[in-house]
């Protein structure tokens, strides 16, 4: 296994001072896959909203910095696609943009050069086939090629994806899983998934975080998504 | 008609700065009023106004309760004492409303009506212990555009030529912090700052508006022609030229018909607009799917 590249030291979160996870002691391994499972309401996505730093920790410490020069970690962040708001007349290359704004400086155009890369990444999420067309007007599939270009467009060191698969088809998340797998091995960055699908991730991820009743339980696919520890975890007997 | 607009159109035409001024608020509110309608603070478009003209009476009238005496019609001093009271209260407003917003408590709907009736019945109120309100501050807050000054007129462009810059410089910062704030936040982006900016930007417009052509007439402007623009852009750039050129053009020809109809011109502008608005609405519904 890698060194670690995020680690969370007793970290306690939630909403409005109330906790939602507490006592969460982990280490995320740089350029590995980890999956965050867990039902409606376990604290998924106010875990990553705590690791993208959109909610502050309630107590405990979150290290995410490059270990040899200090620098904050680059997050691409791919939120869910159904938030955004179609009164924007986006195209799918004007969102992808987005992603290089964080170089950019303000009150500065950005440059030719970034725009190629911005429709490299649209090329290698297979996006660029709609990148004129409105976002608003995409299917759920095409948007999360867009979101997933606009995350890499950010030169990330960590791709944190918020549910990617929700709302699309089986085939659809079987494309979108495995071009997330290929992007880490080829682009070595470490991927952190949100998702409900146990048996769609179970043949991506190395690590799993599953969130249950306050309590994060960690381990690889192998362990913690056979039947017997499923059934375990939910106190259900099988026969 | 032709004789007519190379009448209004001439250097020496008497209300030549009302023409300019008109022409000018009807570029330059769409512009930030895009943004009002993408965040979809459409009702803070009609509140604001009101409340910027409640801190042009307030400002007004504050020399008299002070036992100071002001001319009866507006002068080059007290067109700078309404701005700086427009402007008070505009950006106080707007500040408080979008932290009461962030904080995502209450009902922003109600919010806003509430500041809306409070703010148009405290105008009334100090306006009518005003001696001079009937001289010229009504007409002034009803937009009646006529007596624009050379003073009013180079303030009105100045500040609206410093929002049009701000806007063009910092667009990609302000569109992303509205499109996508976790994104923004995720760049380091200081979204608070960007937010704050586009506030100040609104607040400006809104209080030269204001004085210029009435709270009326300023919400008209803000939102129609970005309403309209709406139905027909395809994409953000569109939107905003679109926007803009239908609130100035709106504008010059409003003004051309109210001074051959002897109409006020305010609202012959609106209604002209409103009139747009439900043509561009037919055509956009007659017009095949996917021609926008």
């Amino acid at each position: 296994m890698n060194h670690a590249l995020i680690t969370l030291d007793n970290l306690s979160i939630g909403y409005n001072g109330q906790p939602v996870l507490s006592g969460i002691s982990l280490s995320i391994a740089r350029d590995s896959f980890t999956a965050i499972l867990g039902a409606n309401g376990s604290g998924k996505s106010t875990l990553l909203k705590t690791l993208l730093g959109l909610l502050s920790p309630l107590s405990g410490r979150i290290d995410a910095t490059q270990s040899s020069t200090g620098a904050p970690l680059a997050f691409g962040y791919v939120p869910q696609a159904i938030q955004f708001d179609p009164i924007y007349l986006l195209t799918g290359f004007d969102v992808a943009l987005m992603g290089t704004y964080g170089r950019v400086r303000p009150g500065r155009f950005v440059p030719s050069a970034e725009r190629a890369f911005v429709r490299e990444c649209l090329q290698a999420t297979g996006a660029h086939e709609f990148a004129l067309t409105r976002f608003a007007e995409l299917s759920g599939g095409q948007k999360q090629r867009v979101l997933i270009a606009r995350a890499l467009a950010t030169r990330p060191d960590v791709l944190v994806l918020d549910e990617p698969t929700a709302g699309v088809d089986a085939e659809a998340t079987r494309t979108v899983l495995e071009f997330i797998s290929r992007t880490r091995r080829e682009k070595q960055v470490t991927v952190l998934l949100v998702t409900h699908d146990f048996a769609a991730i179970r043949h991506h991820a190395q690590q799993i975080l599953w969130l249950h009743q306050g309590k994060v339980l960690k381990g690889a696919p192998d362990e913690l998504l056979t039947s017997e520890r499923m059934a375990e975890i939910f106190e259900i007997g099988i026969s | 008609m032709m004789a007519s607009l190379s009448h209004i159109l001439s250097p020496d035409f008497l209300l030549r700065n009302s023409v300019y001024t008109s022409v000018l608020v009807g570029f330059s509110c769409p512009l930030v009023g895009v943004f009002l309608v993408m965040r979809r603070l459409v009702f803070m478009g009609v509140a604001l106004p009101q409340v910027s003209s409640t801190g042009v009476a307030i400002a007004l009238s504050v020399p008299l309760w002070l036992g100071f005496k002001l001319g009866g019609h507006p002068s080059e001093s007290s067109h700078m004492l309404a701005f700086i009271g427009s402007m008070t209260f505009s950006l106080a407003a707007i500040l408080i409303l979008a932290f009461m917003e962030r904080r995502g408590r209450g009902q922003p709907e109600g919010r806003l009506g509430t500041a809306y009736v409070a703010a148009a019945s405290l105008s009334i109120l100090v306006l009518s212990k005003n001696p001079y309100g009937e001289l010229g501050w009504l007409d002034m807050l009803k937009g009646e555009v006529i007596t624009i000054s050379n003073f009013d007129l180079v303030l009105t462009a100045a500040t609206l030529a410093l929002v049009l810059a701000t806007l063009g410089l910092f667009h990609k910062e302000l569109l992303l912090v509205s499109f996508d704030r976790p994104m923004a936040i995720t760049l380091r982006k200081n979204v608070v700052f960007w937010d704050v900016l586009l506030y100040v930007l609104i607040g400006l417009t809104v209080s030269m508006a204001v004085l210029s052509v009435g709270p009326l007439i300023a919400f008209g402007f803000l939102l129609i022609p970005a309403l309209t623009a709406h139905l027909f852009a395809r994409n953000m750039r569109q939107f905003t030229i679109l926007a803009s050129l239908c609130g100035g053009v709106a504008a010059f020809v409003g003004f051309s018909i109210a001074y051959q109809a002897d109409l006020p011109v305010g609202p012959t502008d609106v209604v002209l607009l409103a009139v747009l608005y439900a043509v561009g609405w037919l055509i956009a519904r007659i017009l095949p799917r996917g021609s926008k």
